[in-house]
């Protein structure tokens, strides 16, 4: 009997094995990717490169705070903002843009601290109402502090990152994906520790979480804090990246873009943002393409735009409410032939 | 003073509007415990429905039943959607509901594209008391004070009413007792999506109507709703007209573009004080 | 066994129910007549409700079968009722399932519900909501009336009323009843018939005699624990 017990646990290793180290060559195989890429593409791509990991970082925020304190903000974008407008203001105001780079995640983190105090009190729809009205309010200071912000008409003139020979869309996607690339490695490290484990136990049931001694305010906050901290350095690095912001670049959609890519990947997973961000910005880039093509309706690319958020939100909670990552994980393990 | 008095018709009027949304909010929420975050939508596509009848040449009263019943419908695909299929996790399903306001989103640039439009109401102004109110407003408060009537005949003395009713209370009871909970919250979304609807018909005409009208529908419906914690439509046809009053005054008296912005603010105020007290009495 | 006209009215089968990996019911087979008085007790735990639950259908088997000829309705553990609605509309919603939404007829079986008929549910006492949700499970004119946990909170006098108007039921209309119980005692006194349930399995069943005459069941079902169950 016991021989048996051992054949199957070690069958059961041997299929997580197997699937790990998948997922090993898989990171492997896109950091090697997507560092190589770069010097390939053409400015316009590398825009669009550049957007896509400012959006990895907002959304593996996101997902840190939805799969780990499973809550729900739809105030994500607002954040972005935030961090876009302390750094451009500071470097503007004759700071060195990199310290000012620094001062967006770190600021924006204070922001959701302060704020996160007594919003934090509430829950489920409320709080997903409270995020998005903050993201309103937030548009709405910015619009009519005109003196400090621009208003309506914009910030202009921000100072480059990097002085001239790095001005470049080229530089700034190497910027974008070291950044990412720490944001990843640095979450990866806060969901393994103890904290960590102790925060996934507040997701699935904050009762229980109380009772085996992980209190349940300040690691919300925490959670919540950098949440926002990651969305604000993403913001930091497009105000220098395209050197003008206004209200108009952060609107609600941004937000619910966030969300998107954060859920659809897989909740609660680095990776699953990571992915939720590629198959977005791919999907949405595609219907650009198709959707701009002479001869067909103006608005057809914003219906399309549209269409893709809310089947994907739709069709994501019905068919695979876990996410595409974990969904393939599952379907990879039960796959292999024993 | 005339100017006082008249933001205070006009908020009442508007808040009306307001109170029918959150009913919406309120019953969905009530039998199926899912935040519909697309209310809103079920109110612009009715406008929407209301605007296309009346160019088609349909008469007033015709195209408004046609657009509430329309919503309705929408309700009803909405609540199939996401009670119907499978049972779905309260966080999914707020999703979903975002998903559901997109995809309407869509729909309606489609089908009407992406520019502001207007249909008429009911035209015309009348006196009060030495301000001049358009009779538009005076139908939103007869047509709530109707609703409102209808509603707690039903709840109070239908079959079906009690029925939901008991399913809001307790759900696993009702079920117990043979009755088809699921069924009951696809209604509840049909109903919600004709209370939305009638909102829509009466509160679009007085404003331009986009597509994205939905989202300043959604969130002043819901704030109304909060007043009634969600459960109670009364209370939230307090909110709805406190808050109605409350935006004509700062757009009155002061910007008109910090009208939203306040509201938001003093109504995070008041979820977070009762949040606060909830806590220290547990 | 009494059987009915035909077979039983419930018949279970080598029934399984999971709760995620952990088996709350395991290969259970039980029978209930047309017209019989059965009683399925055990100990808290057991999987008396998850039974109950799987018959009346919320609930779904991993494995085995479930026939019943006729309906059920059950009386829930802990009455719940609809506590801000009346008596009346209490039972009235009973009768989702069936045309005849009168609860004339209730009155005329429990009298006492005829007195209280408006008064609103959560304000009565454990004993008269118990009977309400007697009343209620009624209103869906069952062929089996499941009964969980009828003593549950009530002083013995009230539930040995309540056990008076389940025998008449029983015994005037032919209803059947199964009747779930963590109290042996009552149930082994009501019901001619009795299994006992333990940990997902029935580990006995026979007629009540025989039971309460077994030393298991004393040991286990009758000494010191009943009594304190009792008082």
């Amino acid at each position: 009997m016991n021989a048996h017990l051992d054949q199957a646990t070690s069958k059961a290793t041997g299929r997580l094995t197997r699937v790990r180290s998948v997922g090993f060559w898989a990171v492997l195989l896109v950091g090697v990717a997507s560092v190589a890429a770069p010097p390939f593409l053409d400015e316009g791509q590398q825009t669009i490169y550049v957007l896509f990991t400012l959006s990895v970082i907002a959304s593996v925020g996101l997902s840190l705070l939805m799969g780990f304190a499973g809550q729900v903000s739809l105030g994500q974008g607002a954040f972005y903002a935030l961090g876009a407008y302390t750094a451009g203001l500071l470097a503007k105001q004759g700071a060195p843009p990199p310290l000012a780079l620094l001062a967006a995640p770190v600021g924006t983190g204070l922001i959701a601290a302060a704020i996160g105090l007594p919003v934090l009190r509430l829950r489920g729809h409320y709080l997903a109402f409270a995020t998005l009205a903050f993201h309103l309010i937030v548009l709405t200071v910015i619009a009519e502090a005109r003196p400090v912000t621009g208003g309506d008409l914009g910030l202009g003139g921000i100072p480059p990152l990097l002085p001239a020979p790095f001005a470049t869309p080229l530089v700034y996607c190497y910027v974008g994906w070291l950044a990412a690339a720490f944001v990843i490695l640095l979450t990866g490290n806060l969901v393994r520790s103890r904290p960590g484990r102790g925060l996934r136990a507040l997701a699935s049931s904050e009762v229980g979480a109380a009772s085996s001694g992980v209190a349940v305010g300040p690691d919300k906050l925490k959670v919540f804090a950098i949440s926002a901290a990651y969305a604000g350095l993403a913001g930091g690095i497009y105000a220098f990246f395209l050197s003008y912001l206004s209200p108009g670049s952060f609107p609600i959609l941004l937000s619910i873009q966030f969300l998107v890519m954060a859920t659809v990947g897989g909740m609660g997973l680095v990776w699953g943002a990571v992915a939720g961000a590629a198959i977005i910005t791919l999907l949405l880039q595609l219907l650009q393409i198709l959707a701009s093509q002479p001869g067909l309706p103006e608005t057809l690319p914003a219906i399309l735009n549209y269409a893709v958020y809310g089947l994907v939100l739709v069709l994501a909670m019905l068919l695979l409410p876990q996410g595409i990552l974990p969904t393939l994980r599952d379907r990879l393990s039960r796959r292999w032939p024993e | 003073m005339g100017l006082l008095l008249q933001l205070l018709l006009t908020g009442i009027a508007i808040g009306c509007g307001y109170a029918l949304l959150a009913t919406g909010f309120v019953f969905i929420h009530r039998v199926t415990r899912v935040v519909n975050f697309a209310q809103g939508g079920f109110a612009v596509i009715a406008g929407f429905v209301t605007y296309s009848a009346l160019a088609a040449g349909l008469p007033h009263g015709v195209s408004e039943v046609l657009a509430v019943l329309a919503a309705a419908l929408v309700g009803l695909v909405v609540g199939v959607l996401i009670i119907g299929l499978r049972d779905t996790p309260p966080l999914a399903a707020l999703i979903m509901t975002i998903g559901v306001g997109f995809c309407l989103w869509a729909l309606e640039v489609a089908v009407w594209g992406d520019q502001p439009l207007q249909f008429e109401g009911l035209g015309g102004v009348f006196a009060v008391a030495g301000v001049s109110i358009q009779y538009q407003y005076a139908l939103i408060v007869a047509v709530t004070a109707a609703t409102f009537a209808l509603l707690a005949l039903f709840f109070g003395h239908s079959y079906l009413g009690k029925v939901f009713t008991a399913c809001a209370s307790n759900p696993y009871a009702a079920r117990l007792a043979g009755i088809d909970v699921r069924r009951v919250g696809i209604i509840a979304f049909a109903l919600g999506g004709g209370l939305g609807g009638l909102a829509g018909v009466l509160l679009l005409s007085l404003r331009s109507l986009t597509f994205d009208s939905d989202v300043d529908l959604s969130i002043n419906g819901f704030a109304a709703a909060i007043f009634g914690g969600l459960q109670r439509p009364w209370l939230a046809l307090v909110g709805g007209v406190v808050l109605g009053i409350f935006e004509q005054l700062i757009a009155g008296y002061s910007r008109a573009s910090y009208q939203k912005a306040v509201s938001l603010f003093v109504i995070l105020a008041i979820l977070v004080w009762r949040a606060a007290r909830r806590r220290e009495q547990t | 066994m009494p059987d009915g006209a035909g077979g039983p009215v419930l018949e279970v089968t080598d029934l399984v129910v999971c709760y995620g990996a952990a088996v709350a019911l395991d290969r259970v087979t039980l029978q209930v007549g047309h017209g019989e008085m059965v009683a399925l007790v055990g100990p808290n735990g057991a999987g008396k409700s998850t039974l109950l639950n799987t018959i009346c259908g919320i609930l779904r088997p991993a494995a085995g079968s479930i026939r019943l000829a006729g309906r059920v309705a059950q009386v829930p553990e802990g009455r719940q009722l609809f506590p801000d609605m009346s008596v009346e509309d209490n039972l009235r919603v009973g009768a989702w399932t069936v045309k005849e939404r009168n609860p004339a007829w209730i009155y005329d079986l429990l009298p006492k519900l005829a007195e209280l008929r408006q008064r609103t549910a959560g304000t009565l006492s454990g004993g008269e909501q118990q009977m309400v949700a007697v009343g209620r499970a009624l209103m869906a004119k069952p062929d089996l009336l499941a009964v969980d946990e009828l003593s549950l909170g009530l002083a013995p006098m009230v539930v040995e009323q309540l056990a008076e108007y389940l025998k008449r039921l029983n015994a005037e209309r032919g209803m059947a009843i199964l009747l779930v119980e963590q109290n042996a005692r009552l149930a082994l006194d009501i019901c001619p018939r009795t299994y006992v349930l333990e940990a997902g399995q029935i580990a006995l069943e026979g007629p009540s005699e025989e039971l309460r005459q077994s030393q298991a069941v004393q040991a286990a079902y009758l000494g010191g624990r009943a009594e304190l169950m009792d008082s």
